[in-house]
């Protein structure tokens, strides 16, 4: 698959040496170039998928709970826009193109921009008093509204055909970016998040019931709230950093999995971060196999299988979108 | 368990809404609050039950002080069936009804025997046993009331508050839901908008109107014809119904 052919059999014995830390097996007779499809690309490539796609699914879960809106995805607090605004200033304006430092320079305006838009929401809706989950959504649509238009500017005054290209495909996510030195942070960051949110389950199923109920069960929902939503901005920031923007999975994974395991949180945001992980592992291999020699943007392919995974629940399953 | 409420202020925006109110619930007593729409019931209970911060005063409970504690404490006696609000996800009839074990939960803490055991009795006492495994969504308006009283009796509390518990049910919910928080045994502060209701089962009614309490008493010494007409403004006959022995009303404009 993909643009070079490495046999099926050349790669396991690829996977087995090196696993094994040279122990086991040879590659002797293998070419060397080989050898670096399978270690260097591929492995940090599926490594990244599992990771981005079990971040996504897990923010998308705990956001959705965190507004009580059914539609919320992990980019609905201006998360976005503002790493779109990082990533367009980064292409556009700041570091030119081509070098490693460029690379770095885009995750780190990308991420710097998801972070700041976040914060400002985050200001935003604590302005005069408690914060709510319409507050939030309301406040993340202005910093959306506000981000995206700075970034038009940017666009608009930029005289550069390739940075432009570049942006949009930045903005349709992509896994391409993937590589050993950047596995330790995505780990860390993403496995860290999702093991602390797997045990905040029955704060996230209170979540679900509003303000008021929560706080007759003991649990003040503003202060969790803004806590949460620091750990997902966080988390999202990370992903669209080395990813770009891959839609659908956060809005998508988490219903796909109400309508087969229920929203009691005790096992969706578990089985959450499986399905998207395992989601995103095909998605990125459909990607790169359905055209011959062309990789398409992934998040094309996500919408393309997810939609119709998504119909069938609703049609089999008579899940109704958690309503 | 007694709740005693002293002084309570509650303004929002520019508008005083409750104005120094001081009640007391006694040991397992049931005490209404009876009052026209927007006389500062729901808000009074509110500030009570912590959703709402009052300008002024005091709510304890027994030695319990009710807004300075934490509210997991709070919620570990005192639970509340608050007016309708509807849900943007779907839960069934038990994980909603053990969502009332949350008080109770360290964050780890798993479900343990007798959580389940507590949400069994509270879903027989509720009549929703059948109902389990039923999608709360699907509920009618009155079942879903039902789920609600049942998740705070799960709780377990020691206090119970009612805001408007029977509205939007039927005849027989209504006895239902009354009923059955009656034989809890425990205190009870509800706001009643049924007259009747409030006189068939309070111990003691406390009448608000523009955000003061304006009259309190056992039913039968609270409710005249001119505090009925001052409440509500309208014309109001009350007689003793030869069949329940109790208070009846009829109204007139």
């Amino acid at each position: 698959m993909g643009q070079a052919d490495v046999p099926l059999r050349q790669t396991f014995q690829v996977l087995v040496h090196k696993v094994s830390g040279g122990s086991l097996g040879s590659i002797e007779g293998i070419p060397n170039s080989f050898v670096n499809i399978v270690w260097q690309v591929r492995i940090p490539r599926v490594i990244f998928a599992v990771f981005i796609g079990m971040a996504l699914a897990v923010s998308g879960a705990v956001m959705q709970a965190l507004v009580q809106n059914p539609l919320a995805d992990p980019y609905i607090l201006g998360i976005s826009s503002g790493s779109s605004l990082g990533a367009t200033f980064a292409i556009l304006i700041g570091f030119g193109s081509g070098s490693i430092f460029a690379q770095f320079g885009l995750a780190f305006c990308a991420f710097l921009g998801a972070i700041t838009a976040s914060l400002a929401v985050l200001i935003l809706s604590s302005v005069g008093g408690r914060m709510t989950s319409m507050k939030l959504v309301l406040s993340g649509s202005v910093i959306s509204a506000l981000c995206s238009s700075f970034s038009s500017i940017i666009v608009y005054f930029a005289n550069n055909a390739e940075g432009m290209k570049t942006v949009t495909f930045w903005a349709m996510g992509s896994l391409a970016a993937s590589s050993w030195s950047k596995i330790p942070i995505l780990v860390i960051v993403v496995i860290t998040i999702t093991v602390f949110f797997l045990f905040q389950y029955r704060i996230l199923n209170t979540m679900l019931l509003g303000d008021e109920a929560a706080t007759t069960l003991g649990v003040p929902l503003s202060r969790y709230r803004r806590f949460y939503m620091i750990l997902t901005s966080l988390l999202t920031g990370v992903v669209v950093a080395y990813s770009g923007m891959i839609g659908f999975i956060g809005l998508i994974i988490p219903h796909i999995v109400r309508g087969l395991f229920g929203s009691d949180h005790k096992r969706m945001v578990l089985m959450s971060a499986l399905i998207g992980s395992l989601f995103l592992i095909w998605a990125d291999v459909i990607s790169r196999v359905i055209i011959k020699n062309v990789e398409l943007p992934i998040g094309i392919i996500t919408s393309i299988i997810g939609a119709p995974m998504f119909i069938y629940i609703i049609v089999k399953k008579g899940y109704n979108f958690g309503n | 368990m007694q709740l005693k409420v002293q002084d309570l202020h509650v303004s929002i925006g520019k508008n005083d809404i409750v104005k120094d109110v001081s009640l007391l619930v006694g040991n397992k007593q049931f005490v209404g609050i009876i009052g026209a729409n927007g006389c500062g019931k729901s808000t009074m209970l509110k500030s009570i039950y912590k959703s709402l911060k009052p300008q002024k005063g005091s709510v304890y409970l027994d030695n319990l002080d009710v807004l300075g504690t934490a509210p997991k404490k709070v919620s570990q006696k005192m639970s509340v069936v608050g007016q309708f609000n509807e849900l943007n996800f779907d839960l069934t009839v038990f994980q909603m009804v053990m969502l009332g074990r949350t008080p109770h939960k360290k964050l780890l803490e798993a479900d343990n025997k007798e959580d389940l055991e507590i949400v069994h009795n509270a879903l027989v006492r509720t009549n929703l046993t059948e109902y389990k495994d039923r999608s709360f969504l699907t509920l009618s308006g009155g079942e879903k009331q039902r789920v609600i009283l049942a998740r705070a009796i799960a709780q377990q509390p020691e206090f119970l508050i009612l805001d408007e518990p029977t509205n939007h049910l039927d005849i027989r919910y209504q006895l239902e839901v009354l009923t059955c928080v009656k034989q809890l045994k425990i205190g009870v502060l509800a706001a009643l908008h049924d007259l009747q209701m409030a006189a068939e089962y309070c111990d003691y009614i406390y009448a608000m109107k523009k955000g003061r309490i304006i009259a309190q008493g056992t039913p039968k010494e609270i409710f005249t014809e001119e505090l009925v007409a001052a409440l509500y403004d309208v014309n109001c006959k009350i007689y003793e119904n030869p069949i329940t022995n109790n208070l009846s009303f009829v109204y007139q404009l």
